[in-house]
């Protein structure tokens, strides 16, 4: 009796769970869509062969540096494909022959992600010690 | 009372089951686009590094070898792929009805690369051309 009582208190709290990590999985999903092909554009190509908008005056490090808004920009789009990116690729590689595996891809795979948030945030505060307004 | 038996008949799934077929091909190319917007997440984490440790010009030539751009050509369209089957899936997971009518999984790819082309200027306009 108490084990059933246990159970169906446990079972929402899994599931609750796991809605909030899907919940993420699609927001960054969202994110990278929208807004990583113009990050990867700016600081990968428009910036190393002088393309528009940049044409070759400027560099990306301001994007990370001096306005709150680009380091908004920069955070929600990287910390949301990374999310988005590790999980999904986690779960395909399951897919392919690697299902025993599961349990320790899915640490290493959160534990990429958070690692990776983290000092993304970290990076960003001692870039920007006091961020202006936007 | 003797039960008949039955050789069980199950196909054993191999790591190579989705080259069976096109659908199944699409869909694992699809999955493993997705490295690729990992992996330049994490590239660009590394580049903070660089910048944030003080050495600018590293975190410069870094962006600026010709590795890195190749590297984010490739990124560049494999992303537009997850943005252009992202959109397409919205579209079947949330259909909009508007009075009798139900979107269509193509209206929604389009209503969508258009949006993406919008919020892709307004990101140029505040960020960089303001």
């Amino acid at each position: 009796m108490a084990a059933g009582v246990e159970m169906r208190e446990e079972a929402p709290r899994v599931a609750r769970l796991h809605a909030i990590l899907w919940g993420i999985f699609s927001l960054g999903g969202m994110l990278a869509a929208f807004l990583l092909p113009v990050m990867i554009y700016l600081t990968g190509i428009a910036y190393p062969l002088g393309l528009w908008p940049l044409n070759g005056s400027r560099d990306p490090s301001f994007l990370v540096m001096g306005t709150l808004l680009g380091v908004l920009f920069v955070f929600v789009t990287v910390a949301g494909s990374l999310f988005h990116g590790i999980f999904r690729f986690q779960s395909a590689l399951t897919e392919v022959g690697l299902l025993r595996l599961k349990k320790g891809l899915e640490a290493a795979g959160y534990l990429i992600i958070f690692a990776g948030i983290i000092l993304l945030a970290y990076y960003l505060l001692v870039l920007n010690p006091s961020l202006p307004a936007l | 009372m003797t039960e008949k038996t039955f050789p069980e008949l199950r196909r054993k799934l191999t790591s190579g089951w989705w080259t069976s077929n096109r659908h199944y091909v699409q869909y694992m190319v699809r999955e493993w686009t997705s490295l690729f917007v990992a992996l330049f997440s994490l590239v660009y984490i590394y580049g903070l590094s660089l910048l944030a440790t003080g050495s600018r010009s590293a975190f410069l030539n870094l962006l600026k070898s010709p590795a890195m751009i190749a590297f984010s050509f490739i990124a560049l369209i494999f992303t537009l792929y997850h943005a252009v089957t992202w959109f397409y899936l919205l579209g079947q997971v949330v259909p909009v009805k508007i009075g009798k009518t139900t979107s269509k999984p193509w209206q929604a790819l389009v209503a969508n690369l258009v949006l993406l082309i919008i919020v892709s200027y307004l990101v140029i306009w505040l960020l960089v051309l303001r």
